[in-house]
């Protein structure tokens, strides 16, 4: 059954305008919790800092303090996963918004295309981001004997409760668009073989 | 699929398949030693946890390559591939960012957190793991590409405007 708004041309032409199927509720669901958990994730990791004040040594009586932070911006990898996930979530708000009032603003169907190569190379960069993130985050946790780098986790317990809240709210946010991407490839796929069957 | 795009694509997972066996075989003979201080001190790929996961990611991924090169045409198969070319392609990328935060922090160190780097004392190692990330990056390029591509084709034939 050709899809509504195909215009049909001669035999074995393929029809250059198709309308867009409407857009099941589960995918705007998926997308509006996807962009709330990298939101969260954005969100919770740059706000993430934490101050100690240790005694280095001790002059005398007195004894010397020195102030330490850990702050996400110490470590590129961190950098990377903030910016990663503010990247994912505008990136799920753009979309969000183009399907609530975007049926107007479409351009020989280009949306159609547009989002899922998108959504392709967001998953790219949100896999990216939050891979590094989680292993710069166990080599805090747990160091590396072999290159004598001591673990960090022990001193700044807030910091790293915080950076693994942030990575499991990305990680999660990573499998919706997952899904989401899947979704709309099987959508669009089965699109492709009724179009191609309507033409005799 | 016309000829020429399967050309295309075939060339590009042979690439990808290349580049990710250079990758494992880069990384896995990947070893140094050195004497400081009156003892031996090792550098393998294994003490660290992100490149073992690289070479894990690049051998499952040459794996699925293989098996795709030899997946006849016009089989039902090929709507399967392009769902799973979507997540080779992130766990590709995930894998070379895991192995690229390591290398940074053993080649420059991080100050706030009392980590040396360890590249002057193992130069051979670092060459070698800078060796294996570049495959690793080639990998991960060709596979997003492949993936653009079929897209495109999937996509594509929706905006043909008649002559």
């Amino acid at each position: 059954m050709a899809p509504e708004g195909a215009e049909k041309t001669e035999a074995g032409q393929i029809p250059a305008v198709v309308a867009e199927p409407p857009k099941p509720l589960i995918l705007l669901v998926l997308r509006l919790l996807a962009f709330l958990a990298t939101a969260a994730a954005t969100v919770v990791m740059a706000l993430n800092k934490e101050s100690k004040t240790l005694v280095v040594a001790t002059i005398g009586s007195t004894p010397v303090t020195a102030t330490l932070t850990a702050e996400f911006q110490h470590t590129p990898a961190f950098v990377f996963f903030v910016v990663a996930n503010a990247v994912a979530s505008f990136h799920n708000l753009l979309v969000l918004v183009l399907d609530f009032c975007g049926q107007k603003l479409d351009y020989k169907g280009l949306r159609l295309l547009m989002i899922p190569i998108l959504d392709m190379m967001v998953i790219a960069l949100l896999s990216g981001g939050a891979t590094a993130a989680a292993f710069m985050s166990e080599l805090g946790k747990n160091g590396n004997s072999h290159a004598r780098w001591n673990k960090i986790c022990d001193k700044f317990n807030t910091f790293c409760d915080h950076g693994g809240g942030a990575l499991i709210a990305s990680f999660i946010g990573l499998g919706l668009l997952l899904v989401i991407a899947v979704m709309s490839i099987i959508t669009l796929q089965k699109l492709k073989i009724t179009t191609c069957q309507a033409v005799p | 699929m016309t000829k020429a795009k399967r050309i295309c694509t075939l060339l590009l997972r042979l690439l990808a398949l290349a580049a990710t066996i250079i990758a494992i075989i880069i990384m896995v003979t990947s070893r140094d030693s050195a004497k400081i201080l009156n003892m031996k001190f090792n550098a393998k790929y294994s003490n660290t946890p992100a490149f073992k996961y690289f070479v894990i990611a690049n051998a499952v991924v040459s794996i699925y390559s293989l098996m795709v090169l030899f997946l006849p045409s016009k089989n039902s198969l090929w709507h399967l591939v392009l769902v799973l070319d979507v997540v080779i392609t992130m766990l590709l990328t995930s894998a070379i960012s895991a192995a690229l935060a390591i290398a940074y922090v053993g080649k420059k160190g991080n100050s706030h957190a009392g980590w040396l780097p360890i590249c002057g004392q193992f130069p051979k190692f670092c060459n070698h793991v800078g060796g294996a990330l570049i495959a690793g990056f080639v990998a991960a390029l060709a596979y997003m590409v492949l993936l653009l591509y079929s897209l495109h084709t999937v996509v594509g034939p929706f905006f043909t405007v008649k002559a």
